[in-house]
C-alpha cells in the first residue's frame, strides 16, 4: 500500500515537473523569440549587397532623390571637386534633409560622374590630391585615379559611383549605384 | 561584533562566511603577479559607478550625444568622472591581457581550473566589446571614423560579413539606430553578461583556491601510476599546508589598485578626458585611427592583401577566440613550469611581440593626412620647385623626408644616396610595386625639378 502511494507520489512529482519543464520552455520561447528576434534584425533581414555595404558608409547609403552638385560649365574635365550636397535622408527614424559630400568629376562636354569619397578597403575618407591627380587613403595607402580606378594599395575595388546625369546645364545626383 | 554592525549580522548571520573567506588557507607564494585579477575586478566597479553616473547627462543620438559629453565636461567633476572611464577602459584592456598572461605562462588553467579559464576568456572578450562599443558614444571625429572602420573590419568576415556589418550597425548605414545600438550594448547587453561571468569567475576562483605557482621541485614526490586528480589534490593540499591565510595577500593587492587608481587620477588631470571635433561624415583628409588597444589590428591591414585579409581576419576572431578560449582543453600535459612548455611559450611569445610590435609601429607612424615638408637652406630653384611637386602630390601621406610624413613607404631623406637618379625617375613613373601608385600625369618638368629634388637629398 504505502510502496503504492510512493509510486503514485513519484510519478506525481515527475508529471508535475514536466509540465512545469513544459510551460517554462514555452514561457522562455515566448521571451526569447521575440528578443533574440528583435536584437538580431539587422543581422537576417540584411539585403544591402556587401560591395555598397561594407565600404561606403553612411550617409551617402541612406540619401535618395536627386541634387544638384552645380553647373556642368563651372568644372573642369579631369580635375574632381569635393561637393557637398544637400540630400534627402532617412536615418532609422530621423527623416530630413542632411548635407552629403561626394567628388564631382566632369568627364567629357556632356558628361560627369560622382563618387562616393570612402576607400572601398575600408571606409576612410578619401582625399584628392590635385598634384598627383590620385585620390589618397590615410588608412591603408590605398590609391585612385581619377576616374576611381584603384592605382596603389588594398582596396578592392573602384570608387563608388552615384547615378548623375545632366539637366539643363547642371549636374544631377541620385543614388548611390550598386559597385562592380 | 557590537553597535549596528554586531545587530546587523546577529541577523544576517555572515560574519563565520567572511571569515572562513579572509581566513582561508593558500600557497605561500602568492605574489605580485596575483594581484591583476583583483585589479581587474576593482576597476571594473569603478567603471560601473562612473558609467552609471554619465548616462545621467549622456543622449546616445547624433543630433545630442556630441553635446550632452560637452555639457558633462563643463559641470562640476564631470570632466573627472569622464576621464577616469576613459582611462580605467584602457587600463582595463591592459590588466585582463596580463591577467590572462599571467595565467597562461603559469599553466593555472589545467585541473580543475578549466572553466574559470573559459569564463575569463570570454569576459576578455566582453571587455573589448565594452571598449569597442565605447568609444563611438562621444560622436566625436575619432569615434564616427574609427567605428566605420571597425564595422567594416568585421564585413571582412567571409560568408556573413554583410549580416555582421548590418548587425553591429542596426541597418546598412552608421547613424543614428547605430549610436542607439551601440549604446544599449555598452550599458545593458554587455554588464548583464559581465556580471553573472565575473560572479561564475570569483566563485570558482574562490571554491577551487588560488593556483600555486609552478614548483621545479614538487612539494609531494609523485607515485607512479596516480591519477591527475589524486595527485593535484595530494599536491595542492601540501601547498595549503605550507601556505598562508588570504589576508596576507590582500595587503599587495590593495597596493596595486591604490596605486592605479592614482595613476588613473592623475593622467585624468593631466590630459582630461580627450574629445576630437564632433563626428563629421563628409570629411575628407581625416586620418582615422582606432584606439590603442585596435590598433595592432589596422596595422595589420597594411601588410594582408587580398583574399588573405578577410581570411586572417577569420582567423584572428574565430578561430583565434576560440582557441584562446579553449585553451585549457587544447594543451592537456601535466606541466606548469613555463621553460618546460616551449611551445606554449613560442605561442604565446609570439602573440605578445605581434601585438605590441603592431601597436608601436601604428602608434608611430604618423596620421597620413598630407603633411608638408618645408625647405632649407642652400636649395637651388629647380630643387625648390620639385619640393613643390613633391608636397602637392601627396607624396607625404607615404614618405618621410626628414621626419616629416609618413612611414608606409621608405623613407626619402637619402633618397640620392640610396638610389641613382634614373632609378629614382622610373619608380615614380613606372613603380615596380603594387604599394605605390604610377605618378604618370607630372608634367616632363614637373618630374625633372621632383627627381631633382630627391636625388640631392643625400
Amino acid at each position: 500500500m504505502t510502496e503504492q502511494g510512493g509510486n503514485e507520489e513519484l510519478s506525481r512529482r515527475t508529471f508535475f515537473l514536466r509540465v512545469l519543464t513544459g510551460i517554462g520552455a514555452a514561457f522562455t520561447a515566448a521571451v526569447a523569440i521575440p528578443v533574440i528576434g528583435f536584437g538580431t534584425t539587422p543581422f537576417w533581414r540584411s539585403k544591402a549587397p556587401i560591395s555598397l555595404l561594407s565600404h561606403a558608409v553612411t550617409p551617402a547609403l541612406r540619401s535618395s532623390g536627386w541634387a544638384t552638385a552645380g553647373k556642368l560649365a563651372d568644372f573642369k574635365v579631369g580635375e574632381p571637386r569635393l561637393i557637398t550636397l544637400t540630400r534627402d535622408v532617412v536615418d532609422g527614424w530621423v527623416k530630413g534633409q542632411e548635407k552629403v559630400a561626394c567628388f564631382v568629376l566632369r568627364t567629357g562636354d556632356s558628361d560627369a560622374i560622382a563618387f562616393d569619397h570612402h576607400c572601398t578597403h575600408l571606409g576612410c575618407p578619401l582625399a584628392w590630391s590635385g598634384g598627383a591627380k590620385r585620390f589618397l587613403c590615410p588608412c591603408h595607402g590605398g590609391a585612385f585615379d581619377a576616374t576611381g580606378k584603384v592605382v596603389a594599395g588594398p582596396p578592392p575595388r573602384p570608387m563608388l559611383t552615384y547615378a548623375t546625369r545632366i539637366e539643363s546645364g547642371e549636374i544631377m545626383v541620385g543614388s548611390l549605384e550598386e559597385g562592380v | 561584533m557590537r553597535g549596528p554592525m554586531g545587530w546587523i549580522d546577529e541577523r544576517l548571520q555572515i560574519s563565520p562566511l567572511l571569515r572562513s573567506f579572509v581566513d582561508r588557507k593558500l600557497p605561500r607564494n602568492i605574489g605580485w603577479a596575483h594581484t591583476l585579477g583583483s585589479a581587474t575586478i576593482l576597476f571594473l566597479i569603478v567603471q560601473i559607478a562612473t558609467g552609471i553616473v554619465l548616462t545621467l547627462s549622456y543622449v546616445p543620438s547624433p543630433s545630442a550625444a556630441y553635446e550632452s559629453v560637452l555639457y558633462i565636461d563643463q559641470t562640476p567633476f564631470g570632466a573627472l568622472v569622464r576621464g577616469i572611464h576613459h582611462w580605467s577602459a584602457s587600463l582595463l584592456v591592459v590588466l585582463v591581457a596580463l591577467h590572462a598572461l599571467r595565467v597562461f605562462v603559469w599553466a593555472a588553467y589545467r585541473y580543475p581550473r578549466e572553466l574559470t579559464w573559459v569564463a575569463g576568456a570570454l569576459l576578455f572578450f566582453v571587455v573589448l566589446g565594452f571598449a569597442f562599443t565605447g568609444y563611438l558614444l562621444p560622436w566625436d571625429q575619432k569615434a564616427y571614423w574609427a567605428t566605420v572602420v571597425g564595422t567594416n573590419i568585421a564585413g571582412s568576415v567571409p560568408f556573413f560579413g554583410r549580416q555582421m556589418v548590418e548587425l553591429l550597425r542596426g541597418g546598412p548605414e552608421l547613424g543614428a539606430v547605430t549610436l542607439a545600438r551601440f549604446y544599449g550594448v555598452h550599458v545593458w547587453l554587455l554588464p548583464a553578461l559581465l556580471v553573472p561571468l565575473v560572479a561564475f569567475h570569483f566563485f570558482a576562483v574562490v571554491r577551487q583556491g588560488i593556483a600555486a605557482s609552478p614548483r621545479r621541485q614538487p612539494l609531494v614526490a609523485a607515485i607512479p601510476g596516480e591519477s591527475r586528480r589524486d595527485a593535484y589534490r595530494r599536491e595542492y593540499a601540501a601547498e595549503k599546508e605550507a601556505g598562508r591565510p588570504f589576508w596576507h595577500a590582500l595587503m599587495k593587492d590593495a597596493i596595486v589598485s591604490v596605486v592605479l587608481l592614482g595613476g588613473v587620477i592623475v593622467l585624468t588631470l593631466a590630459l582630461g578626458a580627450p574629445l576630437e571635433p564632433k563626428a563629421n561624415p563628409n570629411a575628407t583628409g581625416y586620418a582615422p585611427r582606432p584606439e590603442w588597444y585596435f590598433l595592432s589590428l589596422f596595422q595589420m591591414l597594411w601588410y594582408v592583401k587580398g583574399p588573405f585579409e578577410s581570411l586572417l581576419i577569420f582567423g584572428i576572431f574565430l578561430i583565434g577566440g576560440l582557441v584562446f578560449t579553449m585553451v585549457p582543453f587544447i594543451d592537456r600535459s601535466r606541466e606548469r613550469l613555463p621553460q618546460r612548455r616551449p611551445v606554449a611559450m613560442t605561442l604565446a611569445g609570439v602573440v605578445v611581440v605581434g601585438v605590441v610590435g603592431l601597436t608601436v609601429i601604428g602608434a608611430i607612424s604618423s596620421p597620413a593626412g598630407v603633411a608638408i615638408v618645408p625647405p632649407v637652406e642652400g636649395m637651388t630653384a629647380q630643387q625648390l620647385e620639385g619640393l613643390k611637386v613633391f608636397n602637392a602630390s601627396g607624396c607625404t601621406s607615404c614618405h618621410e623626408i626628414r621626419g616629416i610624413g609618413g612611414t608606409s613607404g621608405p623613407d626619402l631623406s637619402r633618397a640620392g644616396h640610396r638610389w641613382a637618379e634614373d632609378a629614382i625617375r622610373t619608380q615614380i613613373v613606372t613603380p615596380k610595386d603594387d604599394e605605390m601608385p604610377a605618378f604618370d600625369s607630372l608634367t616632363p618638368q614637373q618630374l625633372d625639378d621632383l627627381v631633382t629634388f630627391l636625388f640631392s637629398m643625400k
